[in-house]
């Protein structure tokens, strides 16, 4: 049950070098509902949805696979650093506790 | 009933009405599967260990926070991040949070740096702690109160 997400990756500085570290951000638009919370027309309680599981990877290799519960903000900002290894792509794959599965990917150009 | 008695059990009637709601709503306030409280949190991760207070963990967490939905938290850990030596994983704890765990991030050398920013929501004036899980089996950690003019969860 894929649905489509805004999202956005973000590096900064925009011009690297290889072999640079480099600061990466992970935005994504998601409600992250507690399952505590109540709808004040309807009354009823709001089912929990949240994100599970957020994995980055970089030329096949898994850099940081995070576990994440409800307590994060709604529209989550995920941010490291990584170290720019060759051309490649940066695939950031997301998890949601009602089994929803996204992905969202960037090429990574590094120049000299 | 004379009229007299009948206005003194309007009058009972009317208080316990007005108070029982309040309390049948703090009575059954529902509870998440995951809920868990600080200290098994800590004891979960770290196995029975305790954690060292170090200089070389530095929280970042405003003192106080106007909106408890969105704080944002930044976690810097001083680390060569060599394959011998890095940081494991960093652990997001909020100590009076119905679920006290925020956020668990495992890190590899290819991160370079150790380091993490992200916005937690707050339920209400507590502590937020970073739990530091270093390859060698280490933990470090570090404290900082938050207090929280408006609570984000519910």
């Amino acid at each position: 049950m894929a649905q489509k997400r805004k999202s956005l990756i973000k590096i900064k500085p925009k011009k690297f070098k290889d072999g640079e570290v480099v600061k990466v951000s992970f935005m994504v638009m998601h409600p992250m509902d507690t399952g505590t919370r109540k709808d004040k027309k309807t009354k009823q309680l709001i089912p929990a949805k949240f994100i599970n599981n957020v994995k980055f990877n970089y030329n096949g290799q898994e850099i940081t696979n995070m576990t994440v519960w409800e307590a994060l903000s709604t529209n989550p900002v995920f941010t490291t650093y990584m170290k720019i290894n060759g051309k490649g792509k940066l695939t950031v794959t997301y998890t949601d506790n009602t089994g929803e599965v996204n992905e969202k990917s960037k090429k990574i150009k590094p120049k000299g | 009933m004379q009229r007299r008695d009948f206005f003194k059990k309007l009058g009972v009637v009317a208080a316990v009405s007005a108070v029982s709601p309040v309390m049948s709503f703090a009575g059954d306030k529902p509870k998440s599967k995951n809920a868990m409280s600080y200290e098994t949190a800590i004891n979960a991760i770290t196995g029975g260990k305790t954690p060292k207070k170090s200089a070389k963990v530095k929280l970042k967490v405003p003192e106080i926070a106007e909106n408890g939905a969105v704080v944002p938290v930044t976690v810097n850990v001083e680390s060569p991040m060599t394959s011998s030596d890095y940081v494991k994983a960093i652990h997001i704890l909020a100590s009076k949070n119905f679920n006290a765990r925020c956020i668990d991030v495992h890190l590899t050398p290819a991160n370079g740096k150790a380091m993490f920013s992200t916005r937690i929501k707050l339920g209400g004036t507590q502590e937020v702690s970073a739990l530091i899980e270093l390859s060698n089996g280490d933990f470090l950690i570090a404290t900082q109160s938050v207090k929280v003019t408006i609570g984000g969860c519910g």
